[in-house]
């Protein structure tokens, strides 16, 4: 490239147009990218003391403590496929949409961002604000366990010591395969159900301890960092080195996501936008490649889905996080026809912890509910046979009104735990409770 | 092909008044991606199922069934069987018809005078329904053998009512009946009903037929020889018996070749070869359909035909696309390869008149280009050539006249004029220019210094009256950057250096070319007859016998469109600006002189390459798709390869050539899967739009895009007035 050349890419940078350089520049001098009032994950709030200092200089206005709305938009429709995929079971859903790779990186961009403040006081943070919405749900899921016949300690006292899980969840919390349920409303599978969902607690809760060091290593050595989850995933997660028990699974589950979290520290700190982006893209594209090519050569009896096949979900998120966190356009409201969604993707990043948490046991419950349309006195044999062929669509929509439920009745807890007043429909929409007309 | 952006701003093109534009397209894809799957259908390449049952416990098979005769009726509930009499003999050919042998099979039956029972496939029906309707005509019965000969005891009920329906609905298109006779696939013998295919007979039955199994098996598919073939489908002791043979499926001569001995032989130990109602002495299965059945058998059929016919078209067309590509890419390599080699000659010289060193002048044509148009003056001032500069403003509203003039540099003069358009102010740059070199450029593009001294060094040869510099895409670290990156090193190292040394070279870049004035007024100026008037131009210059090249080193940074959208307008200027200048120049294809050479050697060429060649670009997409989800997948996925190999050797030569960095290849891979698409959605668009009243079109793309703002009605006429004056051309 000519002198001549770059002098006129110069030009257009001066002239203030949205180009590379100029993004690459912020990045480059640690302007934030996103500043958070409250993090919808158990991230920390005591952001706001740095925010103000390390504002842009956005001339004339006072800086807006906005989010960036682009990534919580992210969060939503992550959460959003979580949902559909446990209602349906659909494999090619985790295709389209790696959700648990998309939740974790985020989650790794905020936790990086924290991370220039005493790591102790951070990890506690996320702690305490992780723990009260599992408790709550651990209680209920306990409570009616033991009421349903469960016993621990059948299993021995390792197994009775796992139940600390549920309070601390170093492991993923157990549960029956079978579990009774008081009155036998719910078939034997209602525990596992309600609990397979926990393991994304506990691997979070890893992540956050190792980020410290994470965020070190990433420091000196970040391709090193950002790969050594995927080469992991390679050893652990294809039969080369094969981990019993829970250990196995925890260690499986931080090396498919780790790539993911530590791609958030990457998009935290900028690497991302200083790799030119044809590179960086068609680089995704080639491992999104190969995890396809892998996922088609070991196939499990659940076909196409990722979430059994960890090298390619490694992979594959991984790609796709990149992609997603390289167009990443940092919004302070959502544009155009996105715009009506504000509200609820508002809602669901103030409540991920709750919607995460009790959507599977709340979609298991909705069969209580489609359960009793057969009872309907105008239900015929007809119609019964559309019922059951639409079966699943009823739970789908039932979900919804039962989410919406949990949040007012349980959601709450989050905010306790993040020290802030209790609110019951936080979506934004009113004064006290909006972040950006508040 | 790549060029440079065109003048101006690019026009905003969001709200297209016709979605015909769009709708088009997608409907002709689907519709091919119909006809694949249809073909795909009836060649049991969709929905395919070749598992077979191993056999399974006969506990629940009633014993009568078991031990009974080879046809079972099930209808009214109760198993019951039939045997074929003594001193008959039921002939029946299973999976037909076979275009090839069946009608063998016809022959040899019609010579002894035989009937015989068909058990027809529903696909193969489809295919070949004329063979069908001979069979009946020839007194031969038609049973069903399911649609594409799956193992039924594997599918679900619904499977099962599809696959014989689907299968009287090619039998009531091909002949116009319907059967009452079924034969399930890979069956044999009654005692081989087992607890897995026992339900399935059952259910069948219950449908209305019988099915028809058989006594001996002739086990033909095996290919036994035609002795061994005889003396298995041989009853024992003159018995009645049903022998299963095979029309379909593999060669046959064999059993052509054994019936043509087994029935004479049999013949004279007192058997008659009845179809089967004959032979048991019933009613015929057979019934004459009417009505909205037989009207949706013959569309069905017609459909089948017809997805048939439109598949062989398109393997045809990919054919044809496969070695168009190919050949090229064969012929740019060897010719960039003679033409690199010719010009990098230690002692190369253009002409005798070199080096030209005479002063030139350069028009920077400018709309709106305030941000660039610095850059683009200083480059030019530290250009290694003796320049002057002449920056045309068309009626710019942000100031770019100004920005020049402030610079108040020595050879740099400013022409404002009202916004008239590109050519207009080229033309008008030509009027007020001193010398006879004449270089264009875009008022965003960056020189190097060597540029304009290399673009005019041809000039030393005095037949060449234009020349081509080396156009290079300065954002190339984006993904859309690097892609037309690839794009324009390609295209200017491979397709001009061909273009050159075939001497029909179609596009002068309007970011960097250089004229000679007196070709220029030879021609007549600049028009904006096109939207592409630099081919226009170019194509003008070549039939007025001119020589145009290519100048490797003179290189001109420009800034390549960043999104989709603009991307999007400008090349459907290009290619739509393309068509009309081979529109607008077609008659040179009959003329005499150079004007005929080009129109009967380079106009087609350009035509097939940068016209035809696209339009048939989809079908690798329509072919890459099918073949990923209906297979075979793996060799789809490694031809799809394959193409991506030659291509990637193609571009790093092209890269190589132009010692560029090759990482930037590796985009490569995607850009085959979303860049090239676009390429040729946009020239399909072109082409509907000239197919649909394009004319009117191009004028209002023209107005609202090229020059910016709608001129008031009243400068209308002193445009046109304006650039008719401009033929001669002065201003």
């Amino acid at each position: 490239m000519t002198q001549q050349h770059q002098g006129a890419q110069g030009g257009q940078g001066a002239a203030g147009t949205e180009n590379p350089y100029a993004r690459s520049y912020a990045s480059q001098y640690g302007l934030p990218r996103q500043r958070t009032e409250e993090p919808p994950l158990p991230e920390d709030t005591g952001t706001r003391a740095e925010d103000g200092p390390a504002a842009p200089p956005q001339s004339g206005k006072p800086a807006k403590p906005g989010r960036d709305r682009y990534l919580d938009l992210l969060r939503g429709i992550a959460l959003v496929r979580v949902v559909v995929y446990h209602v349906f079971g659909w494999a090619w859903l985790s295709i389209v949409f790696p959700s648990m790779g998309v939740m974790f990186a985020l989650a790794g961009s905020l936790m990086a961002r924290s991370l220039s403040r005493p790591a102790w006081g951070v990890i506690r943070g996320r702690i305490r604000r992780l723990l009260p919405p599992l408790w709550a749900f651990g209680a209920l899921v306990l409570t009616l366990l033991f009421v349903g016949g469960w016993n621990p300690a059948d299993g021995g006292t390792w197994s009775l010591a796992s139940v600390l899980n549920y309070v601390f969840p170093l492991g993923a919390p157990p549960y029956p395969e079978e579990a009774g349920f008081p009155g036998g409303l719910l078939d034997g599978t209602w525990a596992a159900q309600a609990a397979e969902v926990l393991w994304y607690l506990r691997t979070y809760l890893w992540f956050v301890l190792a980020s410290p060091l994470l965020l070190w290593a990433f420091r000196r050595a970040p391709w090193v960092t950002l790969l050594a989850p995927m080469a992991l995933t390679a050893v652990v997660g294809t039969g080369l080195v094969r981990i019993p028990g829970e250990t196995g699974n925890a260690v499986t589950d931080f090396a498919v996501y780790g790539s993911c979290w530590v791609l958030g520290f990457a998009h935290q700190e900028g690497m991302l936008t200083k790799v030119p982006r044809y590179l960086a893209v068609s680089l995704a594209a080639l491992v999104m490649a190969f995890g396809l090519w892998w996922a088609s050569g070991h196939l499990t009896a659940d076909g196409w889905d990722l979430n059994s096949i960890p090298l390619a979900q490694a992979t594959w998120s991984f790609g796709f996080v990149v992609i997603l966190l390289l167009y990443s356009p940092s919004w302070q409201e959502l544009p155009g026809r996105l715009a009506k969604w504000d509200r609820l993707v508002t809602l669901a990043n103030n409540r991920a912890v709750t919607i995460y948490l009790w959507h599977n046991l709340l979609i298991a419950c909705t069969v209580l509910i489609v359960d009793k349309f057969y009872e309907l006195p105008f239900m015929d044999e007809r119609m019964m046979d559309a019922l059951s062929t639409t079966y699943t669509m009823w739970m789908f929509i039932l979900t919804w009104p039962l989410i919406g439920l949990a949040i007012v009745t349980v959601g709450w807890v989050e905010d306790i735990a993040a020290k802030r007043r209790p609110r019951l429909w936080p979506d934004g929409s009113r004064r006290g409770t909006g972040r950006r007309r508040g | 092909m790549a060029r440079s952006s065109r003048h101006g701003a690019a026009p905003r093109v969001r709200r297209r008044r016709l979605p015909l534009r769009y709708l088009l397209p997608v409907l002709v894809l689907t519709a091919l991606m119909a006809m694949l799957m249809l073909r795909g259908y009836v060649h049991s390449e969709i929905l395919a199922d070749h598992r077979v049952r191993p056999p399974a416990a006969t506990d629940q098979v009633p014993q009568e069934v078991l031990e009974g005769g080879p046809v079972i009726d099930t209808r009214d509930g109760t198993p019951s069987t039939l045997s074929v009499p003594d001193g008959r003999l039921v002939l029946t050919f299973d999976d037909g018809p076979d275009p090839t042998w069946t009608p063998k099979v016809l022959d040899v039956l019609k010579k002894h005078d035989a009937h015989a029972v068909f058990f027809i496939t529903g696909a193969m029906a489809s295919r070949h329904p004329d063979l069908v309707q001979r069979m009946v005509d020839e007194g031969h019965e038609i049973g069903l053998h399911t649609f594409n000969h799956p193992d039924l005891s594997y599918q679900s009920q619904a499977r099962i009512d599809w696959e014989l329906s689907q299968n009287q609905l090619a039998l009531a298109g091909a002949a116009g009946i319907r059967t009452s006779l079924f034969r399930p696939p890979y069956s044999s013998f009654s005692d081989a009903m087992d607890n897995k295919s026992w339900p399935v007979t059952e259910y069948i039955g219950s449908l209305g037929y019988l099915t028809v199994v058989n006594n001996t098996d002739s086990e033909d598919w095996k290919r036994p020889g035609v002795g061994e073939i005889i003396r298995r489908a041989t009853p024992e002791n003159g018995e009645g018996a049903i022998v299963l043979m095979h029309d379909s499926g593999g060669d046959r001569s064999q059993t052509v070749a054994a019936l043509d001995r087994f029935l004479p032989d049999l013949a004279d130990q007192g058997y008659e070869f009845d179809n089967l109602t004959e032979a048991l002495g019933a009613p015929s299965a057979h019934t004459k359909v009417a009505g909205l059945e037989a009207v949706k058998g013959k569309a069905w059929v017609v459909l089948v035909q017809a997805s048939m016919r439109v598949t062989d078209v398109l393997t045809v067309g990919l054919a044809v696309i496969g070695v168009l590509v190919f050949a090229r890419f064969g012929l740019m390599l060897v010719l960039s390869g003679i033409h690199a080699r010719r010009v990098r000659k230690k002692n190369f010289r253009w002409g005798p008149r070199g080096p030209v060193t005479e002063p030139v002048s350069v028009l920077v044509p400018a709309y709106n280009e305030a941000k660039c148009i610095e850059n683009t003056v200083r480059s030019l001032m530290a250009s290694d050539h003796p320049v002057e500069v002449i920056v045309i403003d068309d009626g710019s509203t942000d100031g770019t006249a100004r920005i020049v003039e402030n610079l108040r540099l020595p050879n740099v003069r400013v022409v404002r004029q009202l916004n008239a358009g590109k050519p207009a102010a080229l033309n008008r740059g030509v009027a007020n220019a001193r010398y006879d070199l004449i270089v264009m450029m875009d008022g965003d593009t960056v020189f190097e210094p060597s540029t304009v001294r290399e673009l005019v060094q041809p000039f030393a040869d005095p037949s060449v009256g234009a020349v081509a510099g080396n156009a290079k895409v300065g954002n190339k670290d984006s993904l859309i950057g690097a892609w037309q990156h690839i794009e324009y090193v390609m295209g200017f190292n491979l397709d001009r250096r061909m273009y050159d040394v075939l001497r029909c070279m179609p596009t002068i870049p309007g970011a960097v070319g250089a004229f000679r004035r007196s070709a220029l007024q030879r021609v007549g100026g600049m028009s904006d007859d096109t939207l592409a008037e630099d081919t226009d131009i170019t194509m003008a210059m070549h039939r007025d016998g001119w020589r145009v090249v290519y100048a490797e080193n003179a290189r001109a940074w420009t800034e390549a469109p960043e999104t989709v959208q603009q991307l999007w307008s400008q090349r459907y200027r290009w290619s739509y600006g393309t068509m009309q200048a081979i529109w607008k120049h077609r008659k040179a294809l009959v003329e005499k002189g150079p004007s005929g050479r080009f129109g009967r050697v380079g106009l087609p060429f350009v035509s097939l390459f940068m016209v035809v060649a696209p339009l048939l670009a989809p079908l690798i997409d329509v072919f890459l798709v099918y073949g990923l989800i209906f297979g075979p997948t793996g060799k789809t996925i490694g031809a799809w390869l394959g193409v991506l190999a030659v291509q990637a050797v193609c571009a790093a030569y092209a890269f190589r050539l132009d010692r560029e960095r090759m990482t930037h290849l590796i985009s490569l891979p995607l850009q085959q899967v979303l860049y090239r698409q676009l390429m040729y959605v946009v020239l399909l668009q072109s082409w509907i739009t000239a197919l649909t009243g394009g004319r009117l079109r191009w004028q209002k793309l023209r107005r609202t895009g090229v020059v910016g703002a709608p001129p008031p009605e009243a400068s209308m006429p002193a445009q046109r007035t304006q650039s008719a004056g401009e033929r001669r051309p002065v201003g």
